[in-house]
């Protein structure tokens, strides 16, 4: 028997073997399904980040309009005492959906996308009520192709192929294979090609079909190059598995021990793995309490409303400039200002701990993620997708660092108690959050896809060295 | 008969390493678990004691103030964890721990543990529950999925049946032996609910004791059914490794992908609005439709003026003996409170429909039933979270109109000009909650506790029967 006979066979098994041909549909149904339900997914937000990217222009535009009006003297000043009102400034900041959110949802559905960055609310309300999740939903976890890869993928590999080599031993029929022109290596490796290469091309063509069905509008040249990483993280992936699968099949055991020998490792990889390493990150390095965080903005808040005549004299010290004596705006306005710089400055050592306390989490993840592939692969699909969590955590900052930079220039305009003009108002800066560029994700998944390839061709070496040695003791017997 | 049966199969185990090291495994990481809840039921309910005491404390001294401007401030419900979230912490994380009962407006809960979680948390969570639901079913396959096949396979199957013993028998040996080694993992059950007994639970779920037996039966049926239906897949299987292969399959389906399948459809069929959608809708429909500008709004408050006027029999406001403000903002308050029964309702529904097509897929996977039970009488599931969110909405209520009430009868014609001081706020009420009964809570699982039964029941008659099938086979052999 040759290997093109073997070959052959192993093509005709494949639609003919009742059992794989289930197997291989419920894959390709599932693989579909995560694709197709990843697009709505991100179809969704971005129809949400753009409808309120909208609705909070159409806002800041009719505020803009009335400023224009009692500038151009088409409204009376006295007529419309709010317009220009500089505690009225708001501008939306919004976090655009990852380049493959779709195929990889991250943290994305618990994490804030948008934000309307308004002087009226402190930095501990900045984000509104984004809540409205449902919890049943979130506490599953998202079905994307992210999480068919990492966990449906491998199982269906050893479905398939844990007992490439031990049926035919157990069938008192691998010497008789061997005495025809082939090598225990040849037969394994082209038994498992076409296993696996069934496996690899489903999973290629839910992530082509993915690509186009998912891209929302988006520049497909940009989604091209991040879907190129994430096939390369999935192809790392996927030939960890294979290498795994041939070892465990070289080390010549039998076909039901092969099977929990595999079924132990991808337990290990997929559940044991990732929860010890999350219990173990979140033990060693605690979030500050969010309630004391609650509870430390709202007594400065009120703290800061008993004290607001002595913070105005402060203020009035450092900036004698900004003394009016007629304010024609109310006096709750300024009062409102005071109160929640005053929460904004109180809150900043809590939320600097917040950060670094992520910040550490994710060097000591970043170390032990090598001990889980799962979890190495995960972490980079959710980078190259745009959905892992320190994006998310930067672009919280960055709107915290916005709101600070947009009350910096007018308050000087709310404490005087006097109109912007449309000219500072246009020279305001505007919130952009920079997306993950190429080049960045790249180098950050460069050292897992490394790894894992690294550890790939280490098992596979051992594997082919196994199998040489198993026909040479065949061969002696 | 059956002392022989069991004495035998438990010989057999002790001898099998791998038993062994997936049994010390799966206990070490049940007692990893159990403290993992601890530390964790135990740290959120020290922040929740601070952070109720410090909003008391704040709401006492915050000095002169109008009672408006503090309903705005007002307070937090904090959501008490319960002790048994030790051992099943549900949806805790993903649902928010404090709602704000500020006036005019009802918020979500805020504050979700998971928006603080590292990534990989959302792929398993270290929790006894968790190991249970897990591993007790994994350990009972790898105990059973030989039982009978490999009798058959060795040729004792023949030997056993020449000695008398009737199929029933060795069911009832071999179940038993294989319960008796799960069993072993107890003590990191009993971990967990001594570490439960040793945290500072305020607010005692009604009937804990009945609560934790009911967990236990729960886990007693769902590990009994795992064990019978391995016995019974081992007795109608020709080969032990089919039967390892279609138990792992199945396992995997049940426990793994089919809860997140059966959670994406259910938020599929039965989406959650979109968060700045349900705001801006809601505030309108509240706020808008009362102090906006509209020809309807403008009408609604000129009904409440001539109202208030006729009631009083004066003409003007002035003449009025009450604060009219206060007035008007209790009537938007009675106006509003309709309109959010009317959407939280909404939302609500949305999540119990997806609840409710989750349930249908308990029929393909019983740790969707169990994982049910289990955070329902550990009084952390989506209704625990609905009581709690539903107690706190009725205070809101009865607390804003306090404030407001405090502006009506004693503000006079000051408008927002009256002030109210820490004599007041010192007699204002806390908010106190009290979880649902234990009926209520069994009123909403009937349904899992039937569907867990009928699994039990199922596997117990696949494995009776299958067993006397395989003695059939084996005596027509």
């Amino acid at each position: 028997m040759s290997v093109q006979a073997i070959t052959a066979q192993e093509k005709r098994a494949l639609k003919t073997e009742p059992m794989q041909l289930i197997l291989l549909t419920a894959f390709l149904f599932a693989s579909l399904y995560a694709v197709l339900q990843g697009s709505f997914y991100r179809q969704a937000q971005i129809d949400t980040v753009s409808s309120f990217t909208a609705a909070e222009e159409e806002s800041i535009n009719d505020w803009r309009d009335r400023l224009i009006a009692v500038e151009n003297g088409t409204t009376a000043a006295e007529d419309d005492r709010w317009a220009g009102l500089a505690m009225d400034v708001a501008f939306p900041a919004t976090i655009s959906p990852g380049p493959l959110s779709d195929l990889s949802h991250g943290v994305s559905d618990v994490k804030p996308a948008t934000s309307r960055v308004s002087l009226w609310r402190s930095v501990d309300r900045l984000f509104g009520n984004y809540q409205f999740q449902s919890p049943i939903d979130t506490a599953a976890g998202a079905f994307d192709l992210a999480f068919v890869i990492i966990f449906i993928m491998p199982l269906l590999m050893i479905a398939l192929s844990y007992d490439a080599l031990s049926e035919d031993r157990e069938l008192g029929r691998l010497g008789l294979l061997l005495s025809q022109p082939i090598s225990l290596r040849q037969l394994v490796t082209a038994r498992l090609k076409i296993r696996f290469g069934a496996v690899a091309a489903i999973v290629l063509v839910a992530s082509l079909i993915g690509l186009i069905a998912g891209s929302g509008g988006q520049d497909m040249g940009v989604r091209l190059s991040f879907m190129g990483i994430w096939l390369l993280v999935a192809a790392a992936y996927f030939l960890l598995w294979a290498a795994v699968i041939t070892w465990a099949i070289s080390l010549n055991l039998k076909g039901e021990t092969t099977a929990l020998l595999l079924a132990g490792l991808w337990i290990i990889n997929g559940l044991v793995g990732p929860a010890s390493l999350s219990a173990a990150a979140e033990s060693l390095y605690p979030t500050p309490s969010r309630l004391a965080f609650l509870s430390e903005a709202r007594e400065a808040s009120a703290a800061a409303y008993k004290s607001q005549a002595d913070i105005m004299q402060g203020m009035l010290l450092d900036h004698p400039d900004l003394t009016a004596e007629n304010y024609s705006i109310p006096e709750y306005i300024r009062t409102a200002f005071l109160v929640n710089k005053t929460v904004d400055d109180s809150v900043v050592p809590i939320l600097t701990r917040f950060d670094e306390v992520q910040a550490e989490r994710r060097s000591f993840l970043s170390k032990l993620q090598f001990a889980a592939p799962s979890v190495l692969t995960l972490q980079a699909f959710n980078l190259a997708a745009g959905t892992n969590l320190e994006r998310h955590i930067a672009f919280e900052k960055s709107v915290r660092d916005f709101k600070q930079s947009i009350a910096e220039a007018v308050e000087g305009k709310v404490i005087a108690g006097e109109r912007l003009s449309v000219a500072e108002y246009d020279a305001l800066p505007r919130y952009y959050h920079q997306g993950p560029t190429v080049g960045a994700v790249l180098g950050n998944v460069a050292l897992p896809v490394l790894f894992l390839i690294a550890l790939a061709t280490l098992l596979g070496t051992i594997a082919r060295a196994n199998l040489g040695k198993l026909q040479n003791r065949i061969r002696e017997t | 008969m059956i002392k022989a049966i069991i004495w035998k199969e438990l010989l057999q185990y002790r001898r099998d390493g791998r038993i062994l090291a997936v049994l010390l495994i799966t206990l070490a990481l049940g007692f990893a678990a159990a403290f993992n809840g601890w530390s964790m039921v135990e740290t959120q309910q020290r922040e929740r004691q601070a952070a109720v005491t410090s909003d008391r404390t704040t709401w006492d001294n915050q000095g002169k103030k109008n009672p408006h401007s503090a309903a705005h401030f007002s307070r937090y419900a904090f959501q008490p964890t319960s002790s048994l979230s030790v051992f099943d912490p549900g949806l805790k994380d993903y649902m928010g721990s404090a709602i704000w009962l500020e006036a005019h407006y009802r918020d979500p809960a805020t504050l979700r543990a998971v928006e603080d979680a590292v990534e990989i948390q959302r792929f398993a969570r270290l929790t006894p529950a968790w190991i249970l639901q897990v591993f007790a079913p994994l350990l009972a396959i790898l105990l059973a999925f030989a039982g009978i096949a490999a009798e058959r396979e060795r040729g004792t199957l023949r030997q056993i049946m020449s000695s008398g013993v009737p199929p029933r028998q060795l069911f009832v040996g071999k179940a038993i032996a294989a319960l008796c080694i799960i069993a072993l993992l107890a003590p990191s059950v009993i971990a967990a609910v001594a570490l439960a007994a040793n945290t500072h639970d305020e607010v005692g779920l009604p009937g804990t004791g009945l609560r934790l037996t009911g967990i236990v039966i729960a886990y007693v049926l769902y590990i009994g059914a795992f064990t019978f239906a391995a016995i019974g897949i081992s007795a109608r299987v020709a080969k032990s490794k089919t039967a390892l292969v279609v138990l792992v399959g199945f396992w995997a389906a049940s426990v793994v992908f089919v809860p997140r399948l059966a959670t994406d459809v259910g938020s599929a069929l039965s989406p959650a609005p979109a968060a700045a959608d349900f705001q801006a809708r809601m505030s309108a429909d509240a706020s808008g439709a009362f102090w906006g500008g509209s020809e309807e709004a403008q009408a609604r408050r000129a009904a409440v003026e001539a109202e208030v006027l006729e009631q009083y029999g004066v003409d003007k406001i002035e003449d009025l003996p009450i604060n009219y403000d206060g007035y008007l903002l209790q009537e938007s308050e009675e106006f509003a409170n309709g309109v959010f029964d009317r959407y939280y309702d909404e939302l609500w529904g949305t999540y119990e429909t997806q609840s409710d097509i989750v349930r249908l897929f308990s029929v393909i996977s019983p740790t969707l039933a169990l994982g049910n039970i289990s955070s329902a009488l550990a009084g952390s599931d989506l209704y625990a979270h609905r009581h709690f969110a539903d107690r706190a909405e009725l205070f809101r209520r009865d607390f804003v109109k306090l404030l407001n009430e405090e502006m009506i009868q004693k503000g006079g014609q000051d408008g927002y000009g009256y002030m109210a001081d820490n004599d007041f706020w010192q007699t204002n009420p806390d908010f106190t909650y009290r979880p649902p009964s234990l009926g209520a809570v069994m009123s909403n699982i009937w349904i899992d506790i039937l569907v867990l039964l009928a699994w039990a029941i199922a596997a117990l008659q696949l494995a009776f029967r299958g067993v006397r099938f395989s003695f059939k086979q084996e005596a027509m052999a």
